[in-house]
């Protein structure tokens, strides 16, 4: 008896390519979820995040045919190609969530402070805290914090997203995670973090 | 372990990534010992937590279903069939033959212009068919170049053209009724001669590039050229070092068109 498995990544393209729709709708449902979240917690806009969404698959009709399997997933593809879409609207328009003030956030040290961490990290408050700092970090610093620990992607696949070094994304990985903390617990660091200067992170890292 | 080894791998080991078993209970050895790494871990590890819960918030979302039936309708009006295979590819190859089969034909060119200006050596070619520096027209050119079977091309030499107003020596002293008697007996050998003397061999027929059979229907010329000796080497023949600056003798197979199309290089047979 033959078993019939789903087709792959590679093969609906190619498909879709061809002109059917099945395939492209198929491909669609597959991978927008994923684009869509890379491009909303990049931006922290929905309505930005669906233009990306909408541009990446457009190009996909388009220029689909630049995909090379040999150079890794079309999952990783298509995350690329959302990135370089996410950066091109940062540069055109330079939107992003505009941050609160700081005395609306919730210090992290209450937060450690608090009986049953775990519980209060979860809420919906914390979260958005959390999202704040996120969207408040430098783009080369936010895409890995996105991609490694939001999307859960390995830091290989990291890298064949943003086209770089895994010993890239490690180190900016390191930092991000340092200045996520220096927001997240306003300190002395912190304030010297807040200022803007990247290399502040370096000493407290 | 040390409070700096341990900043390093802190962020690995709140986030519960693999890593070294030993290294692993070293860096929480050290974190019991330590108060300020045991606090930097639970930073680490608070943050892991809240990243954690902001992606496992966010997991389920998609865009939403106006997006799809936009880009649907895209894919239905676009309908563009895009070429599966990459032309880029072919069109790489095709671009490197036609480049070295024009490099071929200009240099042939440049050495067939060269000699043409040198009167033709009188005695350089006995009995031959294709003497240097005389064009020969065949009927079947193709046949020369298809058959590399055989030891000899099957082409038979139909007519000489331009050929140089001189008698050869040799002949000189021979009755023509001698003469005619030599032709009749070459014109019966026809289709199954070969077109190069006798006290010659030649390699066989080496296609110059990628055949245009079209070009050759209407039959062709072959025309004998010296080159270098070195030229032999880029048809994978073997050179004799010590005459590398000798040249050596070629006919070239001229289709109407005036392109090269196949080359074969001559050579007088060392009497016994």
């Amino acid at each position: 008896m033959k078993l019939k498995t789903d087709p792959t990544d590679a093969e609906l393209l190619r498909a879709m390519l061809s002109g059917d729709e099945g395939s492209f709708v198929e491909l669609y449902r597959r991978r927008n979820g994923g684009v869509y979240r890379f491009a909303l917690q990049m931006c922290g806009s929905p309505q930005l995040a669906e233009d990306v969404t909408q541009d990446v698959f457009l190009f996909l009709m388009k220029d689909g045919q630049v995909f090379d399997p040999a150079r890794g997933s079309l999952s990783s593809f298509l995350l690329g190609v959302a990135r370089n879409y996410v950066l091109r609207k940062f540069r055109g328009e330079h939107s992003t969530v505009p941050l609160g003030d700081d005395e609306d956030e919730q210090p992290f040290d209450q937060i450690l402070d608090e009986p049953g961490p775990l519980d209060d990290l979860t809420r919906a408050e914390t979260i958005e805290n959390v999202r704040r700092a996120v969207l408040s970090l430098p783009e080369r610093y936010r895409e890995v914090v996105v991609l490694c620990e939001l999307q859960e992607l390995s830091y290989g696949e990291t890298a064949e997203v943003l086209g770089c070094a895994i010993g890239t994304v490690r180190s900016r990985l390191h930092r991000a995670r340092a200045l996520l903390l220096t927001k997240l617990r306003p300190t002395e660091e912190a304030e010297v973090a807040n200022a803007g200067s990247v290399e502040s992170a370096r000493c407290f890292a | 372990m040390n409070c700096q080894k341990f900043e390093t791998v802190a962020g690995e080991l709140a986030r519960g990534r693999m890593m070294m078993a030993e290294l692993r209970e070293e860096a929480l050895a050290h974190s019991n010992d330590c108060a300020r790494c045991s606090s930097r871990l639970r930073d680490e590890e608070m943050l892991s937590r809240g990243l954690r819960s902001l992606g496992s918030q966010t997991s389920s979302l998609e865009a939403p279903p106006s997006i799809e039936a936009d880009l649907l309708n895209a894919f239905r009006q676009a309908k563009v069939v895009v070429p599966i295979v990459p032309v880029r590819e072919t069109r790489r190859y095709w671009v490197a033959a036609i480049a070295a089969l024009l490099l071929v034909v200009f240099g042939l060119l440049a050495a067939r212009t060269q000699f043409q200006g040198k009167p033709a050596p009188f005695e350089a070619v006995k009995n031959s068919a294709v003497p240097k520096n005389q064009t020969a027209t065949v009927d079947n050119p193709q046949a020369i170049i298809a058959d590399n079977s055989g030891s000899a091309p099957v082409a038979v030499k139909r007519e000489v053209v331009h050929q140089p107003k001189v008698t050869p020596r040799r002949n000189r002293n021979i009755s023509p009724d001698q003469l005619q008697a030599r032709a009749s007996s070459n014109r019966n050998k026809k289709d199954v001669e070969s077109n190069h003397a006798s006290n010659e061999v030649a390699t066989e027929f080496m296609p110059l590039g990628y055949m245009n059979a079209a070009a050759l229907q209407d039959g062709g010329q072959i025309v004998r050229v010296e080159l270098p000796r070195t030229t032999l080497a880029s048809f994978g023949l073997p050179v004799n070092m010590d005459r590398y600056n000798e040249k050596v003798k070629a006919d070239v197979l001229l289709g109407l068109d005036g392109m090269a199309h196949a080359i074969r290089f001559v050579q007088e047979k060392r009497l016994q």
